[in-house]
């Protein structure tokens, strides 16, 4: 189905960010009118959504030239998925972001970059072209450079500088694994690649490309051995920008992985699936590892991201369609709860004045909602029942078990411990005890930062409870992901 | 029953509107009806025509998922021990909690524990008795933190969690692989499937996980360590959950599935073995505790330990012995840690140390006290119902079936020994609880508040139970075909007829209860004389010591660990990537024959091309070796537009005249930036710092010009570009195909392109000017 | 040629990683630029060298460069040159606030 609609996720912020850039001084009038544009834009997500799930993918042929010889847009229901998902964590950070930012960032352009941001990464869930799938990259990496520096404190420019170095280096090594598959495959459409994939016979040097590609999103996603950038940048910009970061920068790289290793690098699963499992019980153990390691919750809930990239991760590797519904699942859960927990942080470090676990006591005296919504997201973290994480992981895991991959398995379900310990201890610790006289809360700002965090927890538990109404959703987009044919049918049998 | 599982949670709802009236009518008034109630729905079951329901709701069916609720004898046994003890518990709370206290969360806490662990013993989906399992941990660490102010509260919530939600993650570990491998997710299901487990490979694994799950939850040796400190929990808390209840899923667990791991001997040497020493190390312990709620809390996890050993025996009669004493088990705890909350809360202490003589003060709690603690005790007296567990067991403990494995028959040939013993033990704390407070010396100087009787609403609800306790002892047999006997066959599958009686003649068992009385006697009198044996075993050792220890461990080195490599070094963040990148691809491309190598398709080689790469190059390697900024910044222009006369000679105008107006840029721009900054640091790098750096470069260009080689080497296709010079002047309407394409055909990389410009420019901006607004 | 090409490219991606892999920020910048013309001078050669005219079409020629590496190339290079500059800016404004542009110095404490 060929629909102009394809475009609408990634024209509408664009178009909202740089309107936004012309009022920039204007701060009450931008405050107002991005949260509208954000609704605008969350209500053609869904739009958008609604129509792929009912008429099926979606593609655009951009400049009316035909694939594989122009830029195709591809919104199949993965796509469209993400793309919604995104633009509710958008709306939440979009309401959180007036009470936490000082004014002096959101005059330098700080919405306008919010906008650029969501553009980048829809346009990286819905394209169908590698090269444009690098610019997209491009985009939403830009607007993170701007984002994560807007401020120029002195510890987050430091920190910065190394996010932006290390991503810097893998999108050049990306743009040349372009180069080279493009020698190889004589293309840089997706589904075209995955076609001519299946007529070549000698397959090694597509294989080590895969692994080079593979590296490169698994770089952005924050796998193990390749983390090490992530969890300190993560900590020092605005806690709004924390978890955009969080819910969505990484969130790309996976779903580059989920996307290129179920479409196009499906030929030597015995190597490049098989490393997959490897890689993710060594980033379960060692992100629930670093979570334990910090007083920081900042950087407790940052580290806890790359364990959940691990479970994703997993699932790509197992693959089976039991195991890639979990791991879809995990991932739309994981975006919210991990987009929540930063907002959620934020909002204690700005009432206590610290980070530090070491310096709260008694919070819920303070903050009972947010203790509360802690204290589900733990569980929600740990995967389990009735919330969402719980389903995402069950599905992964019982993958593995019907593929006999028992021990990431088990790795999965330690690491499951640990990340609970890590959260439950910043509740137990932070929130639990004698009531801390010397914290004033201003209850206007902790009731305008608590809703968003509120809003986000409520989908997680929605998704966990309400299952059932999204497994079709998530059953049919891991069917797609299993039978490569209908995305490649979607692009050309028009 | 959904209704009835179903229904505190619904009423958590209510609570807090409830408790606004707390100074009027004590919360827990109106909590007190719900288990109640659900008692009454239940009661009505009892009887010899009991045949199972099922009853079933769709939840999340694509999962296999649902609400299935099973009632039979095992799971109506539970429900109406979670119900009774519960109202019980419930009705002791009002006297026990002071209005002044936050009843809202603990009757939400308490309420949301009802649900959960009815949901627990009804659940015939094993995912749904999952969820409902770890909601009985989560509410247990509310409960066990409610008094949060506490460090001791905090820890031993902290340390009833961890050790619960690991059990019970290995639980579900267990009910998954019983999923996959038998496509059901019901548990009268699984069990029809017996054989298709029982011939599986990961038979002892899925035992192992499922038996972590139940010796967690049922504090079974080493995993008791958290019980004793959930002591921390309000004393009705401790009554209901830490005693009489939730520490019991563990065994209800084990009894369901039990039909599933009947002939598999292991299951016997496990259960029973572990079963058997939680039995002697906990009564063991418990004699050593000067805590009264410390005692029972070791005194449960015995208990606990015996109930499991029994199940582990597998015989009919075993099981309906184990059935028969989860009940007396109930009766006679629940009143004691009642009658010890009474204590506490009339004398401000729990310190046995001080307590003493009670008798003539607190005459009714004695009284109680003595009865439930002598059917504690097993003492053969015919009122008693512990003692015919107790002896139940011992005739069991002689009668376990066949065993082929050599282990198995050890334990055979051991377990009645280890039962007298660890019976012994049971008897001396019993008596140590009993005496040490209620006769003896009164010490009132050192209490906190002059003891007295307590008021008769907290005393009604271990009156009751202690009735219970002689109830059941005059009449043994009353339950049995009714009730018990529909329990033990949910669990043995076989019909059960046992008769119960108080004189088996001169047999094994007598001589064994006498041995019991005889030398716990003779222990308790001379407890002065042994007792420092404690300081031998376990001396400094234990089993908290080790959960500290693992927790400390956790905390200082995974901090060691992550800051080792995590030190914020770019440069050791990049050398491990780059490095991590080499050698995996390396391999891969190793390992599946991935270089190939082909001549029959290259341009040909011409010497100022040769000139111009190698003057590329030089620049490259140059801007290492130039030890000046300027002279680097320099360097990089010559190699930088070497490579414009590169593209010159590839057939790329556009580029060559793009690549030379941005390197001009770039290096104004490097110039710039930098001349404004001094040079900081200067370059001290040793052999060593040099080597690595080579290494990495030299071992990252090797890998890509490898890969470029092989990619080239590998042009299977035609390429799409073809396609873009066929076209370009009829649908493009432009000659320069290059720009077509730019502005045409992958317009959106260009539109994007000039977004990512535009971003980079305002953040520049911002970058520069936000600055100066700093600190404002 | 191609070969001789991969290599020159493989060469400058060597050189790039080493000035990746100084202490000193303007290296790394500099490190940052040579890594692209690595990776651009592997785009083009990835699409063969020398194959008949520019891409811009004349009458009677039919032998043309392959157009799209060139493009994208053209793309890339746009992108990378907007990083660079900002890199640049942010490395000045790193160093000027920390008062070092010697990365090593720039680690920071695990639990600040």
């Amino acid at each position: 189905m060929m629909s102009n609609l394809a475009v609408l996720p990634i024209i509408i912020p664009l178009v909202s960010g740089i309107l936004l850039a012309f009022f920039h001084t204007k701060t009450p009038f931008v405050r107002h009118a991005a949260k509208l544009l954000s609704v605008i834009s969350t209500g053609v997500a869904a739009y958008v959504f609604y129509y792929v799930l009912q008429n099926g993918t979606v593609t655009l042929e951009t400049g009316g030239w035909e694939a594989p010889y122009g830029i195709v847009l591809v919104a199949d229901l993965l796509a469209v998925t993400l793309v919604l998902t995104t633009n509710i964590i958008g709306l939440a950070c979009i309401f959180y972001a007036p009470h936490s930012l000082t004014e002096q960032k959101e005059k330098f352009y700080f919405y306008t970059f919010f906008f650029l941001l969501i553009t980048g990464v829809s346009g990286a869930f819905l394209t169908g072209d590698l090269f444009n799938l690098f610019v997209f990259f491009e985009v939403l990496l830009m607007a993170s450079y701007a984002l994560i520096t807007l401020g120029g404190e002195k510890v987050q420019l430091r920190e910065s500088i190394k996010y932006v170095l290390v991503n810097l280096f893998s999108s050049i090594v990306f743009v040349t694994t372009v180069a080279f598959l493009y020698s190889v495959l004589g293309t840089v459409n997706m589904a075209q690649m995955a076609e001519r994939v299946q007529e070549v016979e000698q397959q090694g040097i597509l294989t080590t490309i895969g692994i080079l590609l593979f590296f490169v999103f698994a770089t952005k996603a924050a796998l193990f051995p390749l983390y090490y950038w992530l969890p300190k940048p993560y900590t020092v910009p605005n806690p709004v920008v924390s978890a955009m970061f969080a819910a969505l920068l990484t969130k790309v790289g996976v779903y580059s992985i989920i996307r290129m290793f179920t479409l196009v690098f499906v030929h030597k699963m015995e190597v490049t699936h098989e490393l997959f499992i490897w890689i993710a019980g060594f980033t379960l153990v060692f992100g629930a590892i670093g979570a334990l390691s910090t007083n920081n919750i900042k950087l407790v809930i940052a580290y806890n991201i790359i364990p959940a990239v691990g479970f994703m991760v997993m699932g790509v590797g197992i693959y089976n369609q039991t195991a890639l519904s979990g791991s879809v699942y995990y991932m739309i859960s994981d975006m919210i709860i991990k987009a929540a927990l930063f907002l959620l942080a934020g909002a204690v470090a700005h009432v206590v004045g610290t980070p530090d676990l070491r310096k709260m006591k008694g919070l819920i005296h303070q903050l009972p909602l947010l203790g509360w919504l802690l204290f589900i997201s733990a569980f929600v973290l740990a995967g389990v029942p009735p919330f969402s994480g719980f389903i995402g992981k069950l599905m992964i895991m019982q993958g593995g078990f019907a593929d006999g991959e028992i021990a990431i398995v088990i790795i999965g379900l330690l690491s499951s411990l640990l990340i609970l310990y890590s959260i439950m201890k910043i509740f137990v610790r932070g929130f639990w005890g004698e009531k801390d006289e010397s914290i004033t809360i201003d209850k206007k700002t902790v009731t305008a930062l608590t809703w968003p965090v509120a809003f986000l927890v409520f989908f997680t538990v929605l998704l966990g409870i309400g299952a059932e109404m999204f497994y079709p959703v998530v059953d049919d987009i891991s069917n797609q992901l299993m039978n490569p044919e209908i995305y490649i049918d979607s692009v050309f049998k028009e | 029953m959904l209704f009835a599982v179903l229904l505190p949670l619904v009423l958590t709802l209510l609570i807090p509107f409830l408790s606004k009236f707390k100074d009027k009518v004590h919360t827990g008034i109106f909590v007190f009806f719900i288990p109640l109630g659900i008692f009454i729905f239940f009661v009505r079951f009892i009887g010899e025509g009991f045949s199972p329901e099922l009853e079933s709701y769709p939840w999340i069916p694509s999962l296999g998922i649902s609400l299935d609720f099973y009632l039979d004898g095992l799971s109506l046994l539970f429900v109406l021990l979670i119900s009774g003890i519960g109202a019980l518990v419930t009705f002791y709370s009002i006297f026990y909690l002071h209005k002044s206290e936050k009843l809202a969360h603990f009757y939400v806490y308490l309420l949301l524990f009802m649900t959960a662990m009815l949901g627990v013993v009804l659940s015939d989906n094993v995912y749904l008795l999952y969820t409902f399992w770890e909601l009985t941990s989560i509410s247990s660490f509310l409960l066990i933190g409610y008094w949060n102010h506490r460090e001791g509260s905090r820890y031993g919530a902290m340390k009833s969690m961890l050790i619960t939600v690991f059990g019970g993650l290995s639980m579900l570990g267990a009910f998954m692989l019983l999923h996959v491998i038998t496509g059901v997710t019901s548990v009268q299901q699984m069990i029809g499937s017996v054989d298709l487990i029982l011939s599986s490979d990961y038979l002892p694994l899925i035992m192992t996980l499922l038996l972590l799950g139940a010796f967690t939850k049922s504090a079974q040796f080493p995993f008791h360590i958290w019980l004793p400190d959930a002591m921390e929990a309000p004393t009705p808390v401790s009554a209901y959950l830490h005693s009489a209840t939730m520490v019991k899923a563990g065994i209800f667990l084990v009894a369901r599935f039990s039909p599933i791991f009947h002939g598999y001997e292991w299951f016997f040497i496990v259960v029973s073995g572990i079963g058997i020493i939680t039995l002697c190390w906990a009564s063991y312990m418990a004699v050593r505790q000067t805590d009264l709620k410390g005692i029972l809390a070791f005194s449960t996890v015995s208990q606990l330990g015996m109930i499991m050993a029994m199940l582990g025996f597998g015989t009919e009669a075993a099981v309906f012995a184990a059935v028969f004493h989860i009940l007396n088990h109930a009766t006679f705890k629940g009143s004691l840690f009642m009658i010890a909350g009474i204590i506490d809360h009339e004398s401000g202490t729990r310190d046995i140390r001080k307590l003493g003589g009670l008798m003539t003060l607190m005459p009714i709690s004695a009284t109680l006290a003595l009865f439930a603690a002598l059917s504690m005790a097993g003492v053969p007296l015919p009122f008693l119902n512990g003692f015919y567990s107790k002896e139940l067991f011992f005739e069991n403990s002689l009668h376990i079936g066949d065993t082929t494995l050599w282990i198995a028959s050890f334990l055979k040939q051991a377990i009645p020994y280890l039962a007298v013993f660890g019976s012994i033990f049971t008897f001396v704390y019993s008596m140590y609880f009993l005496f040490g407070t209620f006769t003896g010396k009164q010490k009132l100087e050192q209490l906190p508040k002059k003891p007295h009787e307590a008021p008769i609403g907290m005393l009604i609800a271990p009156a009751i139970l202690v009735f219970g306790v002689i109830f059941i002892g005059l009449f043994p047999n009353l339950f049995n075909e009714t009730f018990l006997a529909h329990a033990a066959k949910a669990i043995s599958g076989e019909d059960t007829h046992e008769h119960i009686v108080y004189w088996h003649g001169l047999k094994p068992a007598f001589y064994m209860s006498l041995i019991v009385v005889a030398f716990g006697t003779l222990l308790y009198l001379f407890r002065k004389k042994w007792w420092s044996i404690y300081r031998a075993i376990p001396g400094s050792l234990s089993f908290n010591r080790v959960y500290n220890g693992i927790l400390k461990g956790l905390d200082v080195y995974t901090a060691k660990l992550t800051k080792s490599y995590m030190n914020g070094s770019l440069r050791r963040y990049t050398a491990l990537i780059v490095s991590t990148i080499i050698i995996v691809t390396g391999l891969v491309m190793a390992g599946t024959n991935g270089f190939t190598f082909k001549t029959d398709d290259l341009a040909p080689v011409t010497i100022p091309e040769i000139l111009v790469g190698i003057m590329v190059i030089a620049g490259a390697v140059g801007t290492i070796l130039a030890k000046n900024n300027v002279a680097a910044i320099i360097i990089l222009g010559v190699s930088g537009y070497g490579q414009a006369l590169l593209f010159v000679f590839y057939r790329a105008p556009d580029l060559a005249l793009t690549q030379l107006v941005i390197e001009t840029i770039t290096v104004a721009l490097l110039l710039l930036c930098f001349h404004h900054l001094p040079q900081l640091s200067r370059r001290t790098e040793g052999a060593g710092f040099r080597l690595t750096n080579a290494v990495i470069a030299v071992g990252f260009g090797t890998l890509m010009t490898l890969i470029g080689i092989s990619a080239h080497s590998s042009k299977w296709f035609t390429a799409i570009s073809d396609y873009f010079l066929e076209t370009s002047h009829d649908l493009g309407g432009g000659d320069n195909v290059v720009n077509v394409i730019l502005v045409d055909m992958r317009g959106l990389d260009t539109l994007f392109e000039i977004t990512v410009l535009g971003i980079a420019a305002f953040s520049i901006y911002s970058l520069i000017k936000l600055r100066s607004k700093e600190g404002e | 040629m191609e070969i001789i090409m991969s290599v020159v490219a493989g060469i400058l991606f060597a050189a790039g990683i080493y000035n990746l892999l100084q202490k000193q920020l303007l290296r790394i910048v500099i490190g940052t630029v040579i890594l692209s013309n690595g990776a651009h001078l592997f785009i083009l050669t990835m699409g063969k060298l020398k194959r008949g005219a520019p891409p811009v079409l004349e009458y009677g020629v039919s032998e043309y460069a392959d157009p799209l590496p060139q493009a994208l190339i053209l793309t890339s290079i746009v992108i990378s040159f907007g990083l660079t500059s900002l890199l640049l800016v942010l490395s000045y404004r790193a160093a000027q606030e920390n008062n070092t542009d010697n990365m090593e110095k720039l680690r920071g404490n695990h639990d600040e």
